[in-house]
C-alpha cells in the first residue's frame, strides 16, 4: 500500500495519553477514538491497512483541528499535520463537505476575493514601509473590514496592498493540503518581507510554509512597537476584558503573553477560565458539526457570563463570529471585539 | 452478544464499530496490540456488576481499563473480549477533611483528585508520571508509585477501602474508613496490584495527608550516572529521608533539555534532582544538607538550588516527561522498570551502560533513585529487525541482572503481558501456583483480565 501519512510523524507518538486532557472532543465524549492518541491509533491502522481509510471520516470531522494536544505532547507529535494529511486523505470528492466546497471556490481565485473585498470597506491601499504588508484576510475582509482598518490606522508603516489572495489554510485543513500550501506561498510572494496578520489561524498556517520569521500577528507585532496606549473607559469607569486564545495562535505558534499584555494596559483584564481552549468556531468547523460546536462552547459562554465582562477580545475572525453568535443566543452583554481594534479604542 | 450488553446497559454506552475497536486496541506499552470485540461503558456498579454476570456466563474475557497509560500490556485485548471502559465512572463522591479521606469513582485521574483536595490544603501523595491522565482505579490495579516513593510510600500505603465487583459478579467491600483495621485477611491490601485480574473496583477510598507548606528542589550534575547512584547512598546513609532523589543519564538528560529548554548542563554525564516537602526551616535544611552531600560527592561537576516553586514544578515536570522526550530518539522506545537495593544501584547502573555497549544499542537510563527504581529505556528503530531481536536480549540480561542484585523485574509498572513470561524466574513455582489459586478463588471462570497475573 503507498504511503498516505507520514510515517515519521506517526511513529513519534508513544500512546502516553498525555494528551487526552487537553482535548475538547474527549473532554466530551470519554471515547478513546475521539482523543488525539486514539485518532493516531486510527490512522496508524489506516497506514498499516487493518482500518478502512473510510472508517476516519468520522472522527476526522469530529476533531476541532484546535492543536492543543500539541504543546502537552512530550514526543513532539506534530497532530495538526497528520490531521491535515487525513482530511487530504479522505476529504475527496464525493466525501468533500460541500459547504467546503462552495467556501474553496470562494477564495480560490481572485475574483472571489475581488467579489469579498468590494463588498465590504477595508483599509484602504497605500505604500509605506515595502518591507512590511497588512494581510487581509479572505473573508476577514467581508465579515470584520473593520479589523484591518484599525490595524493600518494603528501602524502606518505597514503597506497595504489589495491585490491579494487568501493565505490558503482553509484549504489546508480541508482536505487540500498541497493548494494550502502553493497559497501560501503566493502571497509570501505577492507580499514581501514581514506579513502582519489580524488572525492566528492565517498567521500560523502562512508561518508554517513560508517562514516563522516572515509572519507577525498582530499583538504580537503590536508588543515590538514602543506605543503607549490608555485605558479604555465605560460610563466613567474602565472597562474589563478577558481573552479569548486563538487555537493555532497559541499552540502552532506559542503566542500567549502578548495579547495578555497589551489588553492589561487597556483595561482591567481577567482571566476567563480555559481562555486557551478551543471556542468551537475552529476555522470550518461551527459550519460543518454546528451541533458539537455549540457544545464545545456551551462551557465557555457560562464562563463567560459569570466574569460580568464588557469585552471578550479576539484575535482571530473565526471566534469573532463564533462568540458574537452564542453570547448573543445566550443573551450575554459582553461585547465581542478584535484586540486591534481595542487597541485603537485605547489609543484614541 | 452486543445486544445482550446493549440491552443490559444500555446501547449508548455499548461501541462495536471498527472505529472503536481500533482505538482501544493498544495501551502504552509498544509492540503489543490487539482488537476487542466490544467496549462497554459503564456508569455505575449496578451496570458493573450486569457486565460481569453476563460475562461469567459466556465465558467471555473482561478487560477492566483506566486511561490506558500503563506500560506492561495489561489492558491490550490479546483474545478479544470486553474492554470495560471505567472513565464514565468519574465522580469524587467525598472529601472528609476530619478523616483525611475521600472516596472516589475508579474513573478519576490522579491529577483531578490531588487538585480536589488541594482546596482542603490535603494532598493524595501517589504521583505517577502519567498523573494528569491516568485514572485511580488504574492507580490501585497497578499499586503505581512516582516522584515521592522514598519518604511516602507508594498507592499500596493510601488505600483505605474498596468497593469491587469480583469474577462472579458479587460485590464485596474491603477495607474501610480506618488507618487501623485488622478484621480480616488484608484483602484490600490484595486487590491493590493485582491489574485486573482479581476484581473490578467501582469505589475506592484514599487515605490523604496534610499537603506539606513548603517545598524545595535542588540538581546536582555528575560525570556519570554511578557517581550520582553513590551521591544518592551517601545522602541517606546520614539520615535524610527526602520525598525526591530522581536521576537521569546523559542520553535522558539531552533529550528532557531539548523538549523542556530548562538550561540543564547537558554536558554532564548524569543529572540528580533532590528535594523536600514539608513545613519551613526543616525542608531547607534537608535541602542544604543535601547539596553539600553532593557537593563534596566523587564525580560531582556542579550543584544548583531551584530559586522559586515555578523553576521546581518545571524540573519536576521535565522529569516525569523523561519517556517521551526519550522516544523522540527513535521510532521505538521500550522502557524497562527494574528495581534494585539501593546500595547495588551503581554497580547496575554500570553493567546496565555495559549491557548497552556490547549490543550497540541506545539506552537512557532514568529512574527513582531513592527507591533504587530504574528505568533503562532501549530506543530503537522499530523496522530495523536486528535491532529489535538485541533489543530482546538486551531486555533479558537486564532481568536477570535484577535479579542477581536481589531486585525485582518490575518496580511500579506491573507484569501485564509483557513481563508474565519473567515472572515465574522472580518469584518462584510455589509462588506463582498460590497467585493461580487466589486468582480461581475471586474469579472462578477466569474472566478477567485472563492470561495475566494467575495465570
Ligand atoms: C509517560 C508515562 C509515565 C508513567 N509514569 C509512571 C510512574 O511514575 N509510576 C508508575 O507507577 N507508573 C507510571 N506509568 C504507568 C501507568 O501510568 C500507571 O500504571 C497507571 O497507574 C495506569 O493507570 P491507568 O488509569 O492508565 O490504567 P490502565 O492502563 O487503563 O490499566 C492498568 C491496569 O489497571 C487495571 N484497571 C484499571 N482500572 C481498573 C479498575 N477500576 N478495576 C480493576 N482494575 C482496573 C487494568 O486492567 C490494568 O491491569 C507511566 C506511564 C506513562 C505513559
Ligand atoms: S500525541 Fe503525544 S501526548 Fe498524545 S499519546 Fe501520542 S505521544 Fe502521548
Ligand atoms: S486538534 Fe483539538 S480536537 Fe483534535 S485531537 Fe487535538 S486537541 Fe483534540
Amino acid at each position: 500500500m503507498s504511503e498516505k501519512f507520514s510515517q515519521d510523524k506517526l511513529d513519534r507518538c508513544i500512546s502516553c495519553g498525555y494528551c487526552l486532557p487537553a482535548c475538547p472532543t474527549y473532554q466530551l465524549t470519554g471515547a478513546e477514538e475521539s482523543s488525539p492518541r486514539g485518532r493516531i491509533t486510527l490512522m496508524r491502522a489506516v497506514q498499516s491497512g487493518t482500518l478502512e481509510p473510510e472508517n476516519l471520516l468520522a472522527e476526522s470531522g469530529f476533531c476541532l483541528g484546535c492543536r492543543a494536544c500539541e504543546p502537552v505532547c512530550p514526543a513532539g507529535v506534530e497532530y495538526g499535520v497528520l490531521l491535515e494529511e487525513a482530511r487530504e486523505i479522505l476529504w475527496q470528492g464525493k466525501n468533500q463537505p460541500l459547504i467546503i466546497r462552495g467556501l474553496f471556490l470562494i477564495v480560490g481565485n481572485k475574483l472571489g476575493m475581488k467579489l469579498l473585498g468590494l463588498l465590504s470597506p477595508m483599509a484602504k491601499e497605500r505604500k509605506s514601509n515595502p518591507e512590511l504588508h497588512l494581510m487581509l484576510g479572505c473573508f476577514e475582509r467581508r465579515l470584520y473590514p473593520d479589523v484591518s482598518k484599525a490595524a493600518a490606522k494603528l501602524a502606518p508603516e505597514v503597506s497595504v496592498c489589495k491585490e491579494q489572495g487568501c493565505c490558503g489554510a482553509l484549504h489546508a485543513h480541508n482536505g487540500e493540503l498541497e493548494k494550502g500550501k502553493e497559497m501560501a506561498r503566493q502571497l509570501g510572494e505577492q507580499l514581501s518581507g514581514t506579513i502582519i496578520t489580524t488572525a492566528g489561524g492565517c498567521a500560523a498556517h502562512l508561518s508554517s510554509v513560508i517562514g516563522r520569521d516572515r509572519v507577525k500577528e498582530f499583538s504580537e507585532y503590536w508588543s515590538t512597537k514602543d506605543s503607549s496606549v490608555s485605558k479604555v473607559q465605560i460610563n466613567g469607569r474602565t472597562i474589563r476584558v478577558g481573552l479569548q486564545d486563538s487555537c493555532h495562535l497559541r499552540n502552532g505558534m506559542g503566542v500567549t503573553q502578548e495579547p495578555r499584555e497589551i489588553l492589561k494596559q487597556l483595561g482591567e483584564y481577567v482571566e476567563i477560565p480555559n481562555a486557551g481552549g478551543c471556542c468551537g468556531a475552529a476555522g470550518s468547523y461551527s459550519l460543518l458539526q454546528k451541533r458539537n460546536s455549540r457544545k464545545v462552547v456551551s462551557q465557555k459562554v457560562n464562563d463567560i457570563k459569570a466574569l460580568n465582562l464588557d469585552y471578550v477580545a479576539t484575535v482571530n475572525p473565526g471566534c469573532t463570529r463564533q462568540l458574537v453568535t452564542e453570547l448573543r443566543r445566550a443573551k450575554v452583554k459582553t461585547k465581542v471585539i478584535h484586540l486591534a481594534e481595542l487597541v485603537a479604542m485605547g489609543t484614541k | 452478544m452486543i445486544k445482550d450488553l446493549q440491552s443490559l446497559i444500555g446501547a449508548e454506552n455499548v461501541r462495536s464499530d471498527s472505529v472503536a475497536l481500533s482505538a482501544y486496541s493498544h495501551d502504552a506499552t509498544p509492540l503489543f496490540n490487539g482488537l476487542p470485540e466490544v467496549i462497554v461503558t459503564p456508569q455505575s456498579t449496578s451496570d458493573v456488576v450486569k457486565i460481569v454476570k453476563y460475562a461469567a456466563q459466556t465465558k467471555t474475557p473482561i478487560i477492566p481499563r483506566g486511561a490506558g497509560s500503563n506500560l506492561c500490556a495489561a489492558t491490550v485485548p490479546l483474545k478479544g473480549g470486553i474492554v470495560l471502559s471505567l472513565t464514565s465512572m468519574n465522580k469524587v463522591l467525598e472529601v472528609n477533611k476530619a478523616e483525611m479521606l475521600a472516596v472516589v469513582q475508579p474513573g478519576v485521574t490522579n491529577l483531578e483528585l490531588d487538585q480536589l483536595v488541594e482546596k482542603e490544603n490535603l494532598r493524595f501523595v501517589p504521583d505517577p508520571g502519567s498523573r494528569n491522565v491516568s485514572t485511580i482505579g488504574g492507580n490501585v490495579a497497578t499499586s503505581a508509585g512516582g516522584l515521592r516513593g522514598l519518604k511516602y510510600g507508594t498507592t499500596k500505603n493510601y488505600i483505605l477501602g474498596l468497593e469491587a465487583v469480583l469474577g462472579t459478579g458479587e460485590v464485596v467491600r474491603t477495607g474501610g474508613r480506618l488507618v487501623k483495621d485488622v478484621a480480616g485477611y488484608d484483602v484490600t491490601r490484595l486487590l491493590v496490584g493485582s491489574e485486573g485480574t482479581l476484581a473490578v473496583f467501582t469505589e475506592i477510598t484514599v487515605a490523604l495527608v496534610p499537603r506539606p507548606t513548603d517545598s524545595k528542589y535542588g540538581v546536582a550534575y555528575f560525570d556519570d550516572l554511578a557517581a550520582a547512584a553513590a551521591c544518592v547512598d551517601s545522602i541517606i546513609s546520614s539520615g535524610v529521608l527526602p520525598s525526591t532523589l530522581e536521576f537521569l543519564d546523559n542520553t535522558c538528560l539531552v533529550a528532557v533539555e531539548e523538549f523542556a529548554n530548562l538550561g540543564l548542563d547537558i554536558k554532564a554525564g548524569a543529572l540528580l534532582l533532590f528535594g523536600d516537602d514539608g513545613e519551613g526551616d526543616v525542608v531547607a535544611q534537608t535541602v542544604e544538607k543535601m547539596a553539600e552531600i553532593a557537593k563534596k560527592a566523587s564525580g560531582i561537576r556542579g550543584v544548583t538550588l531551584a530559586q522559586d516553586v515555578a523553576a521546581a514544578e518545571a524540573l519536576l515536570y521535565a522529569r516525569r516527561c523523561s519517556l517521551p522526550a526519550l522516544a523522540r530518539l527513535g521510532t521505538l522506545s521500550i522502557l524497562e522498570d527494574i528495581a534494585v537495593p539501593r546500595p547495588a544501584m551503581a554497580a547496575v547502573v554500570k553493567r546496565i551502560e555495559a549491557i548497552g555497549e556490547k549490543h550497540h544499542l541506545r539506552i537512557g537510563t532514568f529512574g527513582h533513585a531513592g527507591d533504587g527504581n530504574l528505568h533503562p529505556t532501549i530506543v530503537i528503530n522499530k523496522d530495523d529487525a536486528e535491532e529489535v531481536v538485541k533489543a530482546e536480549k538486551a531486555l533479558k540480561e537486564i532481568f536477570a541482572l535484577a535479579i542477581e542484585f536481589n531486585g525485582t523485574i518490575t518496580g511500579e509498572h506491573g507484569v501485564g503481558s509483557a513481563k508474565l513470561p519473567f515472572l515465574e524466574k522472580k518469584v518462584g513455582k510455589a509462588n506463582m501456583d498460590l497467585q493461580r489459586s487466589i486468582k480461581s478463588v475471586f474469579d472462578p471462570a477466569n474472566i478477567l483480565n485472563p492470561n495475566r497475573l494467575g495465570s
